[in-house]
C-alpha cells in the first residue's frame, strides 16, 4: 500500500510519482512531475483505510473541488482530484520552500514586519477560504509554506480531518487540530465557524513572534484545557519589542468567546494595515531621518536594542494601541521611535532573503503536539507503591513472627508424636526382622502395646495436619519436609529408642555408608523442593542439577558393599546404564521450563537413585545365590521315607498349604518333611559337614535359611529371598549401627532445622506470583 | 481465584446502523476474567484491534498461569501478583496492537478500547484504557467504577464542561488514551473489593448511550431474578431499542456465595494448583 515504496515510479493522473515528501494518519504526500506541463507537482493520496469509506471519499473530493476553485496565490493551487488505480488523490501545485515552523527554527528571531507581511498573506487566503464556507480548522505555522520569494501558502485544508469530523461518532484518538493553536469551541467539541481559524491565527501569531506556544503543559489534554480555561497571554511579555498595537491585537484574536474576536479575517489584516500605516506615518513626520538611517541595521540588532525598553514604555505602548483599537480608552502615550526602522527594514528584507534550499514541507497531519511528555506506564498507581511496598514488608515481619514460631511447635509436635509412636512400637522390633516387618509392625501384630493406641491416632491427626497445612500459603511448600522430618522421627523411635545423642559420636561417623545414607535422604529432600517449584530460575536449576548429581553419588556410596558388583550379568550393566540414564533424563526435566517438569524428574530422580542402589547390592545378590547352589550341590539330600510321606498325607487334609507344597520339586526333598527347628538344625549339621571352613559363621543363618528357602521352592524363589535380603541388608545394617552412630537423631535434627529454614524463606522471600 | 462463585455473560450486538461490528467481548470463569473492547480505525481494523485485545490479554493471563510465561522481575515488583499479571497481559495486548497497526497502512490508525476485570479472593481488579466502563451494582445502587478516558470527559473533570453538555459534545469520540496508538500507554488499574451480591456490568459506549446510569440500575434491580444470560441480553436490547447507534457489548458478572463444592470438585481442587 502506501507504507512501501510501492507507489514510487507509478503514474497517477498523468503525473509521475518520483519521492514521499510526508506521511500523516490520512494520507501521504509524493512529490511528482506532471508529464504533459513537465512540472514537479505534488500528489497527495487518500489513506487505503479510509477508501472504502464512501462518506469519507465523498467529502475528500468535494472539499478539494471547494479548494480548486478558490485559485489563490496564498493557497495551495489543487490541479485535479479523483480515483485512480484505487488510489483517490489530489493534485497540487508543488510549492518549493519551507514551512513557517522551519523557518522559525532555523532563524529563532523573525522581525516583526516580516511576521505581519507573512500574516498578511495568510489572513487574505483564509479570507477568501472563508467567503466560500470553507473553515481550514488546522491553522498553525507548519501548515504555512514560504515561498522562495517569500509567499506564504495555505495547505492541507483540513480535508481528512473534516472527514473525521463527520464520521461523527466513529471513536478517534485524534482532535481535529493541533493542541497548541486550537479554538477554545473546537476543543470543547462545539460548533465551530470562519472564527475558529482566527483564533489559530492568532495562536501562530503568538508563537512565531514570541517563540513560545501560548499555552504549554505536561500532555495535550492540559494544553487544550488552557485554551479553554486560561487567560489569554500577553505576547509582549515575552517579546519587548513588540508594538502594543499588535500584542492587543494578538490577545483579541484568541478571545475564548468568538464573538470578542475579529469577526472576519478580512477585518483582521485591514486592521493591520491600518495600524502599519498609521504608525510609519506619525514616526515618519516626528523622526524623518531616523526611518532612513535606522532602516540599515540588522532586524537581530534592533529586536536586541528593543528589549532594553522599559515596561512603562510598553504599558503606553499598550495604552496607546488599545485607544486605537476599540477607541475606548482616552490616554494618549507617545509613540516610540525604535519601531518604525523594523518595519522599514523587515518590508526592505523580506524581498533580499535568499531562498532557502529546504525540503519542501508538505502538509501534516499530526494532531498530537510534538513535545509530547513521555508517559511512564502506570503513573496512576505508582504514587500509592511506596505505601503498598511499606505495608509488605511489615506483614513479612508480623508474619514471620507469628507463623515461624507457630510452624515450630507443630513441627516439634508432629515430631514427639512420632518418635512416641516408634518408641512404644520398638518392642515389636527384633534383631532378625526385616526392615519392612518392622515399619509395619504395629499394624501387623494382633495385639497393642500401652498407649500405641493413643498415639496411634495422634500421629493420624498430625499427618492430617501436615496434609491441611499444605493448603495454608506460606506453609505449602513445607509440607515435604515435614512428612519426611515425621518419618525420620518415627523411624528413630522405632529402631533407636534409647540412644542419647552425642556430638563427638556424630564426628566420627560422618562419612560412614549410614551418614551417606542420610545425606541421601536429605539431597533428594532439597531436589524434590526444587521440584515442586513453577517457574525455576536459572540459580535453581543449577542447583538442581548438581543436586541430583549429588544423590547419585550419594546413593552409590550409601550402597556400596564389601563386595563388588556382579558386573558378569548383562542386567546389572543394563542397571547401572538405566542410572546414568534416568539422572540425566532427571536433570532434563529439571531444566526444561515445562509445565509437568514436577513428577517427571521427581520419578527419574528415584528411579535413578534406586538403580544405583540395585547396582551395588547385585554382587551381594550374586554371591549369595551361588553360594546356595553350590551347597545344594554339594549336599546330597536323601529322598523321604514312606514313614515321612504318611504323616504328611494325614496333614494333608488339615492344611491347604502342605498339599501344595508337596507337589513337584519340594516333594522329592526330605528336608521338607521335617518341622522347622529339626529343619534348621539338620541344615546347620550338614553345612558343617560338606562346607564347614569355609562358610564364615555370621553368614551361616542367612544360608541356612536361604538353603531351605530352595529346597521348598526352588531357584527362582532363591534368587527372590537372596534379592530381598540384600536390599534390606544396608538399612538393616543402618539400623544397627544407628545404635551406636545416633544416625536418626542427627537426621531427625538437620531435617528440623531445614523445615524452620525452609518456612522462613517461604515467608520472607515468597514472589507471590 | 475468587473465594465467591462468579457468574459471568457476554453479550455484543451490531446496533441498528453500524455495517460491522468493531466491539469483542471475551469471558472466562476459569480465569476468571470478562473483558470489553471496543475497535476503531477504518476498514477492519477496529475488529482486529479489539480482537487482538481480547484475546492476547485472556491468553498471556492463561500462560502466567500455567507457568509458561513469567512476568519479568523489573515489571512493576512493587504491585501484588494478580495486578501485574494483569497489567502484562494489557501490554503485551497493547505491544500486539501497535506493532500490527505499524505493520500495514490499512491497520495504521487502529486502537482499541480495553476495560477487562480479574477476580482474586476477595477482590476484583480491573484494567481500564479508553471509554468503555465497568458499573458496580451493589444494594440497589449503582457506580461507574471507571473514569472515561475521553476528551469531553477530562473537560468535564476540570469543570470546563457540565456532563450533560459532554454527553451532547462532538468530542465526545475523541479518546485521550486507548490501546494500539503507542508503544507504551497508560493503563488505569483499579482494585476494590466484592461482595456477594454484587453485579458488574463492562460495556462499551454504545450500551451507556443507550441506558442511562439509572436506567441500568433499574433494570438490574427489577430484573433480579432473571438468570444472568437473559439480563445481560436484556440490557444490550433496551439499549439498542432506545439509541442503537453503535456497537452495543455488555459483559455481566454476578458475585454471589460460594456454593457447597461437591466432593469430586474437592478432589480435584486437591490436585489442581495453588495459585
Amino acid at each position: 500500500m502506501l507504507d512501501g515504496q510501492s507507489l514510487i515510479g507509478k503514474e497517477i493522473s498523468g503525473c509521475e510519482i518520483l519521492t514521499k515528501v510526508a506521511e500523516g494518519g490520512m494520507g501521504a504526500v509524493f512529490k511528482a512531475r506532471h508529464k504533459a506541463l513537465n512540472r514537479i507537482v505534488c500528489v497527495k493520496i487518500l489513506s487505503p483505510a479510509l477508501a472504502n469509506d464512501k462518506k469519507a471519499v465523498t467529502l475528500f473530493l468535494t472539499e478539494a473541488r471547494a479548494i480548486a476553485e478558490l485559485d489563490h496565490p496564498n493557497i495551495v493551487n489543487v490541479y485535479n482530484v479523483g480515483k485512480e488505480q484505487g488510489y483517490y488523490f489530489i493534485v497540487m501545485s508543488f510549492v518549493e520552500g519551507q514551512t513557517l515552523s522551519a523557518m522559525l527554527k532555523k532563524e529563532r528571531v523573525l522581525p516583526i514586519g516580516r511576521v505581519l507581511d507573512l500574516f498578511d498573506g495568510v489572513l487574505k487566503g483564509l479570507s477568501v477560504a472563508h467567503e466560500k464556507g470553507i473553515i481550514h480548522r488546522d491553522i498553525k505555522p507548519s501548515n504555512i509554506l514560504i515561498t522562495p520569494e517569500g509567499r506564504p501558502k495555505i495547505v492541507d485544508f483540513g480535508i481528512a480531518k473534516k472527514v473525521d469530523k463527520e464520521k461523527g461518532s466513529t471513536k478517534t484518538t485524534e482532535l481535529a487540530g493541533t493542541a497548541y493553536f486550537i479554538a477554545p469551541e473546537q476543543a470543547l467539541g462545539k460548533d465551530i465557524d470562519t472564527r475558529s481559524d482566527l483564533y489559530s491565527v492568532g495562536a501562530s501569531m503568538y508563537y512565531v513572534l514570541t517563540g513560545h506556544f501560548p499555552y504549554n503543559g505536561k500532555n495535550t489534554i492540559e494544553i487544550i484545557q488552557k485554551h479553554i480555561n486560561e487567560p489569554v497571554p500577553d505576547p509582549s511579555k515575552l517579546r519587548t519589542d513588540l508594538p502594543g498595537w499588535l500584542s492587543l491585537a494578538i490577545q483579541k484574536l484568541m478571545s475564548k468567546n468568538p464573538d470578542e474576536r475579529f469577526q472576519t479575517a478580512k477585518e483582521v489584516y485591514t486592521y493591520f494595515n491600518k495600524m502599519r500605516a498609521e504608525e510609519q506615518l506619525r514616526v515618519q513626520t516626528m523622526h524623518g531621518r531616523a526611518t532612513v538611517n535606522l532602516g540599515i541595521e540588522s532586524s537581530l540588532k534592533i529586536a536586541k536594542e528593543e528589549k532594553h525598553s522599559t515596561d512603562s514604555i510598553r504599558k503606553m505602548r499598550g495604552e496607546d494601541v488599545y485607544r486605537a483599537i476599540s477607541s475606548r480608552f482616552t490616554k494618549p502615550g507617545p509613540k516610540t521611535p525604535t519601531q518604525i526602522p523594523q518595519l522599514d527594514e523587515l518590508s526592505a528584507d523580506s524581498g533580499n532573503k535568499p531562498p532557502k534550499s529546504a525540503p519542501p514541507l508538505a502538509p501534516t497531519q499530526e494532531l498530537v503536539p510534538p513535545k509530547e511528555v513521555k508517559q511512564t506506564t502506570v503513573p496512576s498507581v505508582s504514587s500509592a507503591l511506596a505505601a503498598i511496598n511499606m505495608r509488605r514488608q511489615a506483614q513479612k515481619l508480623v508474619q514471620l513472627i507469628l507463623l515461624l514460631p507457630l510452624f515450630l511447635a507443630f513441627t516439634l509436635a508432629c515430631g514427639y508424636v512420632f518418635f512416641s509412636l516408634g518408641k512404644i512400637c520398638s518392642t515389636y522390633v527384633s534383631d532378625t526382622s526385616s526392615f519392612l516387618y518392622a515399619l509395619f509392625s504395629p499394624v501387623i501384630s494382633g495385639q497393642m502395646a500401652q498407649g500405641q493406641l493413643l498415639y496411634s491416632l495422634l500421629a493420624v491427626v498430625a499427618l492430617v495436619a501436615i496434609f491441611a497445612i499444605s493448603f495454608v500459603r506460606v506453609y505449602s511448600k513445607n509440607s515435604i519436609l515435614l512428612m519426611a522430618f515425621s518419618f525420620v522421627s518415627y523411624l528413630a523411635g522405632l529402631f533407636t529408642p534409647d540412644v542419647t545423642f552425642g556430638a563427638e559420636q556424630i564426628s566420627s561417623y560422618l562419612f560412614s555408608s549410614e551418614y551417606y545414607l542420610c545425606y541421601l535422604a536429605l539431597a533428594i529432600a532439597w531436589v524434590m523442593s526444587i521440584l515442586f517449584r513453577f517457574n525455576r530460575t536459572w540459580p535453581e536449576r543449577i542447583l538442581g542439577t548438581s543436586l541430583i548429581l549429588l544423590c547419585g553419588v550419594l546413593a552409590y556410596k550409601a550402597s556400596v558393599l564389601s563386595i563388588p558388583p556382579n558386573l558378569d550379568a548383562a542386567f546389572v550393566k543394563i542397571l547401572l546404564a538405566c542410572a546414568v540414564l534416568f539422572a540425566i533424563m532427571a536433570i532434563y526435566y529439571l531444566i526444561s521450563t515445562s509445565e509437568h517438569s514436577m513428577i517427571l524428574p521427581t520419578v527419574c530422580l528415584l528411579a535413578s537413585v534406586g538403580c544405583f542402589y540395585f547396582y551395588n547390592i547385585s554382587g551381594m545378590v550374586h554371591n549369595l545365590y551361588t553360594t546356595t547352589m553350590t551347597l545344594a550341590e554339594v549336599i546330597p539330600m536323601p529322598e523321604p521315607t514312606s514313614e515321612q510321606k504318611k504323616a504328611l498325607e494325614n496333614e494333608m487334609f488339615l492344611t491347604v498349604s502342605a498339599r501344595n507344597m508337596m507337589s513337584g520339586f519340594a516333594a522329592t526333598k526330605a528336608i521338607n518333611y521335617m518341622s522347622p527347628e529339626e529343619k534348621q538344625k539338620t541344615l546347620n549339621e550338614w553345612i558343617d559337614r560338606y562346607a564347614g571352613a569355609l562358610i564364615p559363621e555370621d553368614a551361616r543363618p542367612i544360608l541356612v535359611e536361604l538353603l531351605s528357602v530352595y529346597y521348598m521352592n526352588g531357584k527362582a524363589r532363591l534368587s527372590f529371598r537372596a534379592w530381598d535380603y540384600a536390599i534390606s541388608f544396608p538399612i538393616y545394617n543402618f539400623n544397627r549401627n544407628a545404635r551406636n552412630n545416633n544416625a536418626y537423631p542427627f537426621l531427625v535434627i538437620v531435617l528440623f532445622l531445614m523445615a524452620g529454614l525452609n518456612c522462613m524463606g517461604g515467608i520472607l522471600f515468597k514472589e507471590d506470583l | 481465584m475468587s473465594t465467591f462463585d462468579i457468574e459471568f455473560a457476554a453479550v455484543t450486538d451490531i446496533g441498528k446502523i453500524r455495517e460491522k461490528n468493531e466491539d469483542n467481548v471475551l469471558i472466562s470463569s476459569d480465569l476468571g476474567l470478562g473483558v470489553v473492547a471496543d475497535g476503531m480505525g477504518g476498514h477492519s481494523a477496529g475488529e482486529i484491534a479489539s480482537s487482538i485485545a481480547v484475546s492476547v490479554l485472556a491468553e498471556t493471563i492463561r500462560k502466567i498461569n500455567s507457568g509458561s510465561m513469567q512476568i519479568p522481575e523489573t515489571f512493576l515488583p512493587k504491585l501484588a501478583p494478580t495486578e501485574r499479571k494483569l497489567l502484562m497481559a494489557a501490554n503485551l495486548a497493547n505491544a500486539a496492537i501497535y506493532s500490527t497497526a505499524q505493520s500495514s497502512d490499512v491497520y495504521k490508525m487502529m486502537g482499541t478500547t480495553l476495560t477487562g476485570v480479574l477476580f482474586d479472593k476477595d477482590c476484583a481488579i480491573a484494567v481500564h484504557v479508553g471509554d468503555s466502563r465497568i458499573y458496580l451494582y451493589r444494594e440497589g445502587k449503582i457506580i461507574q467504577i471507571t473514569t472515561d478516558h475521553s476528551l469531553a470527559m477530562e473537560h468535564v473533570r476540570r469543570g470546563l464542561l457540565s456532563k450533560a453538555d459532554a454527553d451532547k459534545s462532538k468530542i465526545q469520540n475523541v479518546l485521550t488514551r486507548a490501546m494500539g496508538i503507542k508503544k507504551n500507554i497508560e493503563f488505569d488499574l483499579l482494585k476494590f473489593p466484592i461482595k456477594a451480591g454484587d453485579v458488574l456490568v463492562l460495556c462499551s459506549d454504545g450500551l451507556y448511550k443507550g441506558l442511562t446510569e439509572q436506567a441500568i440500575a433499574d433494570i438490574l434491580s427489577k430484573e433480579k431474578d432473571l438468570p444472568i444470560v437473559k439480563l445481560c441480553k436484556h440490557l444490550v436490547r433496551v439499549s439498542n431499542e432506545r439509541d442503537g447507534q453503535d456497537n452495543i457489548s455488555a459483559v455481566v458478572i454476578k458475585i454471589m456465595q460460594p456454593q457447597k463444592v461437591s466432593f469430586g470438585q474437592r478432589v480435584r481442587n486437591l490436585f489442581s494448583r495453588s495459585s
